[in-house]
């Protein structure tokens, strides 16, 4: 349990780590001694000697990593799954499967827990913990008064709170402008509908730190809107109430009516705040057309904020990169000048959330079909900008390695990779699947670029505990062993394979395995185990799978077991062309004739001849020819023979 | 404690009566009544041999005697220490935990429950028979684990480890 907080509160060195984890032994007795040294004095002095925060960070560090062992453990399952091989997830599906109904019992107990509150409501625990105590959506006041409408704007039930401000209105009471403010708030922020419960929301609760609000894109800003209706019923407006009206408008999308609101409150000469400027910002793309017009709008925008006073936040720089990104090609050059107003602001220092600009950068060579190598050293720069910053990049990973990947730039990836132990930086990854994108892009990379040796360290690093691999993977990981003659790693990539149970889904995986074994030559040991492979899983599957006998699969299969000196199995896998109707090639017959000489079995030697001019081969005289001279044959197979040739003659002819 | 009314009075008064007897005719001799306290059969947690088809566990094999000696503990907190409170109350909430977790897995506990509490946190070790599926048993776990954080108010981990079948220790 506390190994795993303290993980992620140290994955900043994890990188470091590794590399050094080979001198761990004599050093961490050292370090244990010294860190146990300060604690005891810190304890007799009762003063702080050394009252470097840093020094002190460093000791815990060292003392959690070099003493207690505290590394990501490349052969665990994720730690939400128990550690047992019966509940251990395999491929990616059962990853999802497992969570989601880990989560869905977790739903379950809410659900029990909300319906019969009366059972959770004994208090055992001494300071009072509040998540532990079952949820009351039901709003306790029932008349009609401010604090009832208090409660429904806390509980967040939109409609029933307008309603009940409404009847206020309709009984004379007057609202006092906060309230009303926040009311004018909730309308704004649910745009106007109730907010998706709980058992009705989606399931999936992992950390998803950069989530589209996918709720909110369903929902448009309606005209007669609830928000506009109460804002116009306002007696007093002010700054508060403009700016909800405008935020609320710019996220559901009714970008023109913010700015004619925003006009409005300039005229009545109201200052709007950071966060109404964030939201016009952000708007500002979708009300002009032409791309400088755009960027005019936006620094506009920015220039009235300065006029104002209003000092600009790490969001509006992330809402300005993010307009950029629709600006086209001109908002490359703007990207380093914002990036250089952010560094003169000094805001990225401090700043827990961060800024946008490689993604926008990404986006946009991602989007741009020219000068792909140009974004490369641009995107370099921005990231050793970012890295001067200390800014923590909140780029989806999974879209950053993807360009690192169409870049072929493999530094970069590493860097990428190590930005990911940097403060929370671990929530970019996303939802599983996108983090099975990252490191099946990160690792396609890996395999394109590196050696075997190192390419085999990341796979062990990486599969099965935070990785599930797919096809592409595998067959990019057979290609770099292939590149790298290591294929005696065959028999164990297989077992992975079969294990992720890749190895049925349209049999590609197997096909190129197949080819790649068929291939070369291979000492005996190589070759017995990957008869053991072909015999475990290919042979009775492609019994079954009658349609998709692929021809050169077969012919594979048969030059293995040739080689491997399974002669049986061979023999069998001939039987099977015929039942398929598909003809096997001159050379497999030539390597079935080789081993038939082998083992002197003439027999054998004949029924070959008569199966290749069953199949109306063109080599079937050759093949003939072949075993009268290479083989003692009897009469009746001399005869045989000699009718073979008679009648592959006349199909000549 | 024997005591016996026969035995040495009946000496003393023999002696006393071959005095007297000797004098007097013969005194009639009477049984004595022994009698013990209550001393019952242990039962506690013991299964009898039986004709030998019953498969017994390692745990239910041995009886309570040999706790620290051939068996663990199946519940570890601190209560029982010395000037330590609440020893009752984590007894009920043992029990309860047990019964909760019996039902719920129903069927599938291949063993009993080792329960222990390391600080604020509860930890409920458990050992599964493989009998559905894990997806179901994953949705269980989670089910417990909040059901019963919310219950005690605190912190509620499972520990699971999945056997095939229940491990046999001997036929009684």
């Amino acid at each position: 349990m506390t190994s795993c907080c303290s993980v992620f509160y140290f994955r900043n060195e994890l990188a470091v780590l590794q590399a050094l984890s080979s001198t761990v032994q004599r050093v961490q007795w050292v370090f244990l001694f010294i860190y146990l040294a300060h604690v005891y004095i810190k304890a007799v002095y009762c003063e702080v000697m050394w009252k470097s925060h840093m020094f002190y960070y460093l000791l815990r560090f060292f003392f959690f990593f070099f003493f207690l062992n505290l590394y990501q453990d490349p052969t665990a399952s994720h730690y939400r799954f128990q550690d047992d091989p019966y509940l251990t997830p395999r491929t990616a599906s059962e990853f999802k499967l497992f969570s989601l109904s880990q989560e869905s019992g977790r739903n379950a107990a809410k659900y029990i827990i909300n319906t019969y509150p009366n059972f959770f409501l004994k208090d055992y625990a001494e300071p009072h913990i509040p998540c532990l105590m079952p949820e009351s959506l039901q709003p306790k006041v029932t008349e009609v008064c401010e604090a009832g409408l208090r409660e429904l704007i806390h509980l967040r039930k939109v409609r029933s709170a307008v309603d009940m401000y409404d009847r206020l209105l309709q009984a004379g009471t007057v609202v006092s402008l906060e309230l009303t403010n926040n009311l004018l708030d909730l309308i704004c922020f649910y745009g106007d509908q109730d907010p998706v419960q709980g058992d009705q929301a989606e399931p999936e609760k992992t950390a998803e730190g950069v989530r589209d609000d996918s709720d909110s894109l369903h929902r448009t800003w309606r005209k007669d809107n609830n928000a506009e209706r109460i804002f116009h019923l306002m007696p007093e407006r002010n700054e508060r109430s403009y700016g909800a009206l405008i935020r609320g408008m710019v996220k559901y999308g009714a970008h023109s009516k913010a700015f004619d609101l925003y006009t409005d409150m300039q005229n009545n000469r109201m200052a709007a705040d950071v966060h109404a400027f964030n939201a016009l910002i952000a708007a500002a793309p979708e009300v002009r057309q032409k791309y400088s017009e755009k960027w005019d709008l936006i620094a506009e925008m920015l220039k009235q904020m300065n006029k104002l006073g209003v000092r600009p936040t790490l969001l509006t720089f992330n809402t300005v990169l993010k307009s950029l990104l629709r600006c086209g090609p001109l908002s490359r050059a703007l990207v380093l000048q914002v990036l250089g107003e952010m560094k003169a602001l000094g805001i990225g220092e401090c700043g827990p959330l961060s800024s946008l600009s490689l993604h926008i950068c990404i986006q946009g060579s991602l989007s741009s079909r020219t000068a792909c190598s140009v974004s490369g050293p641009f995107s370099f720069r921005i990231l050793f900008h970012l890295q001067l910053l200390l800014i923590r990049a909140p780029v989806r990973c999974s879209q950053k390695m993807y360009v690192c990947c169409s870049l072929k730039d493999l530094g970069l990836a590493y860097r990428v990779h190590s930005l990911l132990n940097v403060g929370d930086n671990w929530k970019l990854l996303g939802n599983p699947s996108r983090e099975g994108f990252y490191y099946g892009s990160l690792f396609n990379l890996v395999c394109m670029m590196e050696n075997i040796g190192v390419v085999l360290q990341w796979y062990r690093d990486l599969v099965p505990s935070l990785f599930y691999p797919n096809s592409h993977t595998m067959r990019d990981l057979l290609q770099a062993l292939d590149a790298d003659n290591r294929l005696d790693l065959i028999p164990e990539i297989w077992k992975d394979v079969k294990q992720l149970g890749l190895a049925t889904v349209s049999g590609d995986l197997a096909e190129e395995v197949l080819a790649l074994m068929a291939r070369d030559e291979h000492s005996p040991e190589v070759r017995k185990t990957l008869w053991s492979l072909t015999t475990q899983y290919t042979v009775p599957s492609y019994n079954r799978v009658l349609c998709d006998e692929k021809l050169l699969a077969l012919c594979n299969m048969a030059t293995i077991l040739l080689a491997a000196g399974r002669t049986d199995q061979a023999w069998e896998i001939l039987q099977l062309f015929k039942a398929n109707n598909r003809v096997p090639s001159e050379k497999l017959l030539d390597e079935f004739l080789n081993s038939a000489k082998s083992g002197s079995n003439s027999e054998q030697a004949v029924t070959l001849v008569q199966m290749s001019s069953s199949f109306s081969l063109p080599a079937t005289a050759r093949l003939a020819q072949r075993v009268e001279q290479e083989f003692d044959l009897s009469e009746e197979q001399k005869k045989a023979l000699q009718d073979v040739e008679a009648t592959s003659d006349s199909d000549k002819d | 404690m024997a005591v016996s009314f026969g035995g040495a009075g009946l000496i003393l008064a023999n002696h006393a009566v071959a005095h007297m007897s000797r004098t007097l005719c013969a005194v009639p001799r009477a049984r004595a009544i022994h009698s013990t306290a209550v001393c019952c059969k242990h039962q506690a947690a013991r299964i009898r041999v039986g004709k030998g088809d019953k498969p017994v566990t390692y745990e239910e094999a041995h009886p309570p005697h040999h706790i620290a000696h051939r068996k663990g503990w199946l519940s570890q907190h601190t209560s029982n220490l010395d000037r330590e409170t609440g020893a009752a109350e984590r007894t009920v909430e043992d029990i309860f935990i047990r019964r909760f977790i019996f039902g719920t897995f129903h069927g599938l506990l291949a063993n009993e429950l080792v329960i222990k509490r390391r600080g604020n946190m509860l930890v409920v070790c458990a050992l599964f028979t493989q009998k559905i599926p894990a997806y179901k048993l994953y949705f269980l776990i989670g089910y417990t684990e909040t059901l019963l954080s919310y219950f005690y108010k605190c912190p509620v981990k499972m520990e699971v480890q999945t056997v095939k079948d229940k491990v046999v220790y001997k036929y009684l």
